[in-house]
C-alpha cells in the first residue's frame, strides 16, 4: 500500500501542481470581479496585494490538500480490524528544514511587500486637500477648511492627494471610503487622519465599519470624485453657512 | 490516598451532612435568584435616583446577588467556611463530595471528581453552542434579504454581541474542558487535579458567569458588539453591565482553571512519566494553560473599568472625561488575541494524539510540534495591535505588529507539517474522529491563509471590519477549532460512556456540517470583499446573492449541528458498547478500566516509554 511510491509520488506532484494552477487562477479571477471599483492608488494596492498573496499562499494550500488527497489514497487502510502498526517515522530533517525554511522565506516575502507597501501609503505629497469628516450617530458631515462649506456628500478632486482628518461626536464610528481602499475610526475627542490619492473619476460609497448603534447598517454616504474644474466650481456653488 | 484527601487524614470530627448535603443546581439558582432580588432591593434604596428605571447600579447589584448566591447554593464555599470555624471535612465527607456512591445526581452537584467535572463541561459547552446556535440561525434568517423582516434592527444588534460571546466562551472551554479535565489528569497517571475544589469552582462559576450573559438577552440584548469598543458601551442598557459582571467572573473561572492545570501538569506526573514522555495533548493543555493565565487578566481589567464608568461616574473610557475608548481596545485585545490561540492550541494538540492512534505512527516531529505551540504561545502575546490597525491608534506601530504578526504564519505551518506528517505512509483508520481531522485540515488552510491578507496594514485598510473578516474567524472557529472539538468528542467519547459515537449518524453530521461550512463562510468572503461591513442588520442589494447563499448554507450547518445532538444523546443512551481501549490506543486513560473508577489507578502506573510505540505487525481482530 504504502510502498507503490514512485506512481503514487507522481500522483502526488501532479495534484499539487494542478491545484496551485487552480487556486492562483481563483486568486486572479475572484478579487477583479468581487472587489468594489478602484478608485484611488490605495485601492488599487489593495486589489494587488490580494491577488499577490493568493499566488504566493496558492503552492502552500495545494501541497497541503495534495498530500491530504494522497494520504487518503493510498495510506488509507481498508479493513475491518485495528490497522497493523505504520512505520515509526519519528523525524525527516530534511523535510523538515525544506518546510521551515520554504515558510519563512515565503513569510519573508510577504513581509517585505507589505512593509514596502505602508512606506508608499504613508508618504504625501506635502499639498494635500484637506477635507473635515465628523461622525455622529448615524451621518457622515464633510467639511472643508479655509471655506465655511459643509456637505453630507463627499466632493474631491481626481489626482491631487486628499487628507481626510476624521472624528466623531458622539460614539466610534469606522469611516470607510469603500473606494478608495482607506478607512480609518471616528473617535470622539481625536482626530485622526488617512490620505489617498484618487485616480479616477466618479461616484463613491462611504460606509461606518464600526458597530455604533441602532443604525449602524445604515450609516453611508455618498461621494464624487470629480475634475479640479467641476470641483471649484461645485464649492463655490455651496451656500455660505456659519 | 489522592490529593483530596491528603490533608484531612487526621480531622476526624465526622459532619453529619445535613443541609450541605442536599445542595445541587436547583438550590444553587434558587439560592441565586433570592439574592439577585435582596441585593437589587438593597440598591434601589441605597442608589435611588427618583426613578423607576432599572439603573445600572441596581443592575450591577442584581448581578452581583446572582453570582454569590449561586455559589453559596452549589456548596462553594462548605468547605473554606468549614475550614474557618475549624471543622473541616472528614474523609467521608471529601469522599462525598468526589461524588462516591451518588450515581447521577454527582452530575448536578459541587464533585471535586475530575471526571464528573468534565461530563459537566461538555454539557455547558453544547448548551452554549445551543444558546449561540440559535441566535446565529436568528441572524441569518435575518440576512436572507436585504431590509429587516425577521428581527429588527434593535434585536438584530442586540444578537450579535451576546452570539459572538456565547461562542467565544463555548469554544475556550470545548476542548480543554472536557478533556483537560476528564483525559489529561489519567493520561499523566494522577488521580485528580491538583486542586479538586478549584476544579469544581471552575466550573461552577462559568455556568454562573454563562447564566447571567444569556440574561442580558432578556433586558434588552447588548447592541455593541462582542468587542464592546468604550463609547459605544457607555450608551448600552443594563444589558452592558450585565454582560461586564458576566465576564469578570469568567476570568475568574479560567483563572482558576488554568494554574490547577499548570499546577498537575508540573507536578502531579506519575513515575516516570518525565517532559519528554508527555502525550502532547497534555503539552498543548499546558501552553493553554499558560497563556490563559496570561491573557484573561486584561479582559478582567477591561471590563471592570467598564463597570467603574457606568456606575461610579469614572471616565476610564469616556473622552469627555479624558478618558480614551483606544484604552479599552488595547485592554480588550491584549486579551483577545491571545484567546484565539487559547481557543486553537487544544484543539490542534487534540487532534495530533488522534492522529498518531488512527495512523498508527508515531507523531511526526514531537518536537517540533512542542516547539511550534510554544512559539505560537509566545508570539501570541505580542499581536494584539493588527486588531487596531485602523484604529487610528499609534499609526506608526503598524509595521511591527504587522511583522509580529506575520511570523506567526511559520508556527501554524508546523501544524500542518505535523499533522500530515503523522498520517503521510500510516494505515488510517477512517472512522468518525480521523474525518472530522481532515475537515480541520482543509478548512484550517483557508482561515489561515485569509488571515494572512488581515495582517498586511495597506489591505486591512480595505478588508478591516467587513464580513470578509468575520468569513476568516469562522473559518477559524467553526470550520477548524469545532471540527477538532468533534473529533476529539468522537475520540474519547467511548471512554466517558463505555459506548461509541454513532458512526453513521457522526459521517452524516460531518457531511452536512463540512459543506455548510464552505457555502456560508465561502460566500461570506465574497460579500465582505465587495465591501459589506460586519454586524449589519440590513445591506444594499449589492450583496444580495451572497447573503442568501451563506444563509442557506447556515441552515445546512445547523442540520448537521442537530445530527450531531441527535447521535449524542442516542449513542449515550443505547450506543455500541466500546469496551476500555476500543481505539487500541497507548496513552494511560485507555489502559484503565471503562467507567473509570473514582481515583482512576489502584496502583499508581510507571512509564517507561512514551506512547507512541505502536508495535502490533497484524491487523488486531475486534
Amino acid at each position: 500500500m504504502a510502498t507503490s511510491s514512485k506512481s503514487s509520488l507522481r500522483l502526488f506532484f501532479w495534484t499539487w501542481g494542478i491545484l496551485t494552477v487552480v487556486f492562483v487562477l481563483i486568486g486572479i479571477f475572484i478579487p477583479h470581479r468581487y472587489m468594489p471599483g478602484v478608485m484611488s492608488n490605495d485601492a488599487n494596492l489593495a486589489l494587488t496585494t490580494t491577488i499577490l498573496f493568493t499566488i504566493c499562499a496558492a503552492p502552500v494550500a495545494a501541497g497541503v490538500y495534495a498530500g491530504a488527497i494522497h494520504i487518503l489514497k493510498h495510506h488509507r487502510y481498508r479493513g475491518d480490524d485495528v490497522p497493523p502498526a505504520a512505520p515509526p517515522i519519528r523525524e525527516n530533517t530534511k523535510l523538515l528544514v525544506t518546510w521551515l525554511t520554504a515558510s519563512t522565506v515565503l513569510t519573508v516575502f510577504v513581509l517585505v511587500w507589505g512593509l514596502g507597501a505602508l512606506a508608499a501609503e504613508n508618504s504625501t505629497s506635502g499639498n494635500p486637500l484637506v477635507v473635515d469628516v465628523t461622525g455622529q450617530q448615524w451621518v457622515w458631515t464633510f467639511s472643508y477648511p479655509g471655506t465655511q462649506v459643509v456637505s453630507n456628500e463627499l466632493y474631491v478632486p481626481d489626482n491631487r492627494e486628499v487628507e481626510f482628518r476624521v472624528t466623531s461626536e458622539d460614539v466610534t464610528h469606522g469611516f470607510w471610503v469603500v473606494n478608495f481602499g482607506v478607512q480609518v475610526d471616528a473617535n470622539p475627542g481625536v482626530w485622526t487622519t488617512i490620505h489617498t490619492t484618487p485616480d479616477k473619476l466618479g461616484t463613491i460609497e462611504i460606509r461606518c465599519e464600526q458597530f455604533c448603534g441602532l443604525n449602524h447598517a445604515f450609516m453611508d454616504a455618498i461621494g464624487h470624485v470629480v475634475t479640479p474644474k467641476q470641483f471649484s466650481a461645485w464649492l463655490a456653488s455651496q451656500p455660505a453657512r456659519v | 490516598m489522592t490529593t483530596t484527601l491528603e490533608k484531612t487524614e487526621t480531622m476526624s470530627k465526622p459532619q453529619g451532612g445535613g443541609l450541605a448535603r442536599r445542595q445541587n443546581f436547583a438550590t444553587a439558582i434558587i439560592l441565586g435568584v433570592i439574592l439577585a432580588w435582596v441585593f437589587w432591593f438593597v440598591a434601589r434604596h441605597l442608589f435611588w435616583q427618583g426613578s423607576d428605571n432599572f439603573s445600572d447600579q441596581e443592575a450591577v447589584m442584581t448581578g452581583a446577588g446572582w453570582m454569590i448566591g449561586f455559589w453559596i447554593g452549589i456548596g462553594a464555599f462548605n468547605a473554606p467556611f468549614q475550614w474557618l470555624v475549624g471543622r473541616d471535612n472528614s474523609h467521608d465527607d471529601n469522599m462525598y463530595y468526589a461524588g462516591k456512591d451518588l450515581g447521577r445526581a454527582r452530575y448536578w452537584k459541587y464533585t471535586t471528581d475530575h471526571k464528573v467535572v468534565g461530563v459537566q463541561y461538555i454539557i455547558v459547552t453544547m448548551s452554549l453552542l445551543a444558546v449561540g446556535g440559535i441566535l446565529a440561525m436568528a441572524m441569518r434568517t435575518e440576512l436572507i434579504t436585504p431590509g429587516t423582516h425577521f428581527v429588527n434592527q434593535q434585536v438584530y444588534n442586540g444578537f450579535i454581541a451576546i452570539h459572538g460571546m456565547v461562542m467565544i466562551l463555548a469554544l475556550i472551554v470545548a476542548i480543554s474542558g472536557p478533556w483537560a479535565n476528564f483525559v489529561m489528569p489519567i493520561m499523566i497517571g494522577a488521580r485528580d487535579m491538583a486542586f479538586p475544589r478549584l476544579n469544581a469552582l471552575s466550573l461552577w462559576t462559568l455556568v454562573s458567569a454563562a447564566a447571567l450573559l444569556v440574561t442580558v438577552l432578556a433586558v434588552g440584548g447588548m447592541p455593541v458588539g462582542w468587542v464592546v469598543l468604550g463609547t459605544i458601551g457607555d450608551q448600552a442598557g443594563v444589558g452592558m453591565d450585565f454582560f461586564a459582571l458576566a465576564i469578570v467572573t469568567f476570568t475568574v473561572s479560567t483563572t482558576v482553571a488554568s494554574i490547577n492545570n499548570v499546577t498537575t501538569i508540573l507536578t502531579m506526573r506519575t513515575k516516570g512519566m518525565t517532559l519528554d514522555r508527555l502525550p502532547i495533548f497534555v503539552w498543548g493543555t499546558l501552553f493553554t494553560s499558560a497563556l490563559a493565565l496570561y491573557a484573561f487578566p486584561f479582559f478582567f481589567i477591561a471590563e471592570l473599568n467598564q463597570i467603574l464608568d457606568r456606575t461610579a461616574s469614572t471616565s476610564f473610557y469616556i473622552a469627555a472625561g479624558g478618558g480614551t475608548s483606544w484604552l479599552q481596545a488595547n485592554l480588550f485585545w491584549l486579551m483577545g488575541h491571545p484567546e484565539v490561540y487559547v481557543i486553537l492550541i487544544p484543539s490542534v494538540a487534540a487532534l495530533f494524539e488522534i492522529s498518531t492512534v488512527m495512523a498508527r505512527k508515531p507523531l511526526f516531529s514531537y518536537r517540533t510540534a512542542i516547539g511550534g505551540m510554544a512559539a505560537l504561545t509566545g508570539l501570541s502575546a505580542l499581536v494584539w495591535a493588527h486588531h487596531m490597525f485602523t484604529s487610528g491608534w499609534a499609526p506608526t506601530l503598524g509595521g511591527p505588529f504587522m511583522v509580529t504578526t506575520e511570523l506567526i504564519s511559520i508556527p501554524t505551518g508546523i501544524f500542518f507539517l505535523v499533522l500530515v506528517g503523522t498520517l503521510w505512509r500510516g494505515n488510517v483508520w477512517m472512522k468518525s474522529p480521523t474525518l472530522w481531522m481532515f475537515g480541520f485540515i482543509f478548512n484550517f488552510i483557508i482561515g489561515g491563509v485569509t488571515g494572512i491578507y488581515l495582517s498586511d496594514v495597506p489591505l486591512d485598510e480595505q478588508l478591516h471590519g467587513t464580513m470578509f473578516v468575520t468569513a476568516h474567524f469562522h473559518y477559524i472557529f467553526v470550520g477548524s477549532v469545532l471540527f477538532g472539538a468533534i473529533s476529539a468528542l468522537a475520540y474519547w467519547f467511548p471512554k466517558v460512556t463505555g459506548r461509541f459515537l454513532d458512526e453513521t449518524l457522526n459521517r452524516y453530521a460531518f457531511w452536512l456540517v463540512f459543506i455548510g461550512v464552505q457555502i456560508t463562510f465561502g460566500a461570506m468572503f465574497l460579500s465582505g470583499l465587495k465591501g459589506m461591513p460586519r454586524r449589519d442588520a440590513s445591506y444594499s442589494f449589492a450583496f444580495e446573492h451572497t447573503n442568501f447563499i451563506s444563509t442557506i448554507g447556515a441552515y445546512i450547518i445547523m442540520t448537521g449541528m442537530l445530527t450531531l445532538l441527535g447521535a449524542i444523546i442516542h449513542s449515550w443512551r443505547k450506543g455500541e458498547a466500546s469496551g476500555p481501549n476500543p481505539w487500541h490506543a497507548n496513552t494511560l486513560e485507555w489502559q484503565v478500566p471503562t467507567p473509570v473508577p473514582l481515583e482512576n489507578f489502584d496502583v499508581d502506573p510507571i512509564i517507561t516509554e512514551d506512547p507512541y510505540h505502536f508495535d502490533n505487525e497484524e491487523p488486531v481482530h475486534v
